[in-house]
């Protein structure tokens, strides 16, 4: 297996491209425009999404080769226009896997300081 | 995703459509037009969903088309054309009691922008040797046009003869700057 390179600063993914790559990952083969923006949607609920950002993220991270694209075969709901589907590269698996640890270290640092503090709050119950 | 494979989806209408396919730059006509289409529910909904998406993917298509060290030798090409033939055509006073030097920057932005959109809605698919010269044309040909805008306020154009020349000069060093710039996809890069 051709070892993967570790992404640059400069390559590594945003909020956004975090929630597209998340989306395309969990897709898999049916990741194109419309459900990759309702997956996106679903994902950073209640906030809405514009089918545009995603457009332009996927291009943004296609340049920076997280994530490869082709034209499928046209379809009658489409009126006879092709998808463009999108895959997750080497690269693209690798800067999700480091925003999701870089989330759950986040994510400990929280609970230890809620903790340190007293607070009864804990992730996903109510306040008590 | 379909909804009942034997029945009618309800679909926008084609005045609609080619308006959104005239929009869209050529390389994003098959994706974005066929997804529009697959969320259509309603007119209000397509011009929205259009709305929010030509003007992303137009940005992002400048974004990968547009090069800003062969945008800013167009831009000096354009500006010392017309600046060098205002020198030589133009009265002084031209320069310095008209404001010329700021006059001359007004075709200069036009035709840059004008570029940039040329570039923009350029189809990758086809390319002829000659593409570069019809795109200064164009180019050059919005300069003039905003320059016959401006009849109602003469104080802003440049003199017609300083027009005429100084498009002729950009026209020919920037259709040399785009054939010897033009990459292997077949847009300009430094």
């Amino acid at each position: 297996m051709a070892k993967v390179r570790k992404p640059s600063a400069a390559e590594s993914a945003g909020q956004f491209e975090q929630l597209v790559l998340a989306a395309i990952l969990s897709l898999r083969d049916n990741a194109y425009g419309v459900t990759i923006h309702a997956k996106v949607e679903e994902l950073s609920r209640p906030k809405t999404v514009a089918l545009g950002a995603v457009y332009v993220t996927l291009d943004r991270m296609e340049d920076k080769g997280f994530v490869s694209s082709w034209l499928s075969d046209p379809t009658d709901e489409r009126g006879g226009r092709a998808k463009r589907c999108y895959r997750l590269e080497a690269l693209g698996e690798r800067a999700l896997e480091e925003s999701a640890a870089t989330a759950k270290r986040f994510l400990e640092s929280i609970q230890a300081a809620l903790g340190k503090f007293g607070r009864k709050r804990r992730w996903g119950r109510e306040a008590v | 995703m379909g909804k009942g494979s034997g029945l009618k989806r309800a679909a926008p209408s084609r005045s609609a459509e080619c308006i959104v396919r005239l929009l869209l730059p050529p390389v994003y006509r098959e994706q974005v037009l066929g997804d529009l289409r697959e969320r259509y529910e309603s007119g209000f909904q397509y011009f929205f969903d259009a709305l929010s998406a030509i003007p992303c993917v137009l940005s992002s298509r400048i974004r990968r088309t547009s090069d800003p060290a062969v945008l800013l030798m167009e831009a000096l090409v354009l500006y010392l054309s017309f600046f060098a033939t205002a020198w030589y055509a133009a009265p002084a006073s031209f320069f310095y009691d008209d404001n010329g030097p700021v006059r001359l920057a007004l075709p200069t932005a036009v035709a840059l922008l004008a570029f940039v959109l040329v570039d923009a809605y350029a189809d990758p698919a086809k390319r002829w040797p000659l593409k570069p010269v019809l795109q200064a044309a164009l180019a050059m040909g919005f300069a003039f046009v905003s320059q016959a805008s401006l009849f109602k306020d003469p104080e802003l154009a440049v003199p017609f003869q300083v027009m005429l020349v100084g498009s002729a000069m950009s026209l020919l060093l920037i259709s040399a700057i785009r054939m010897l710039f033009t990459g292997s996809s077949g847009r300009p890069m430094a």
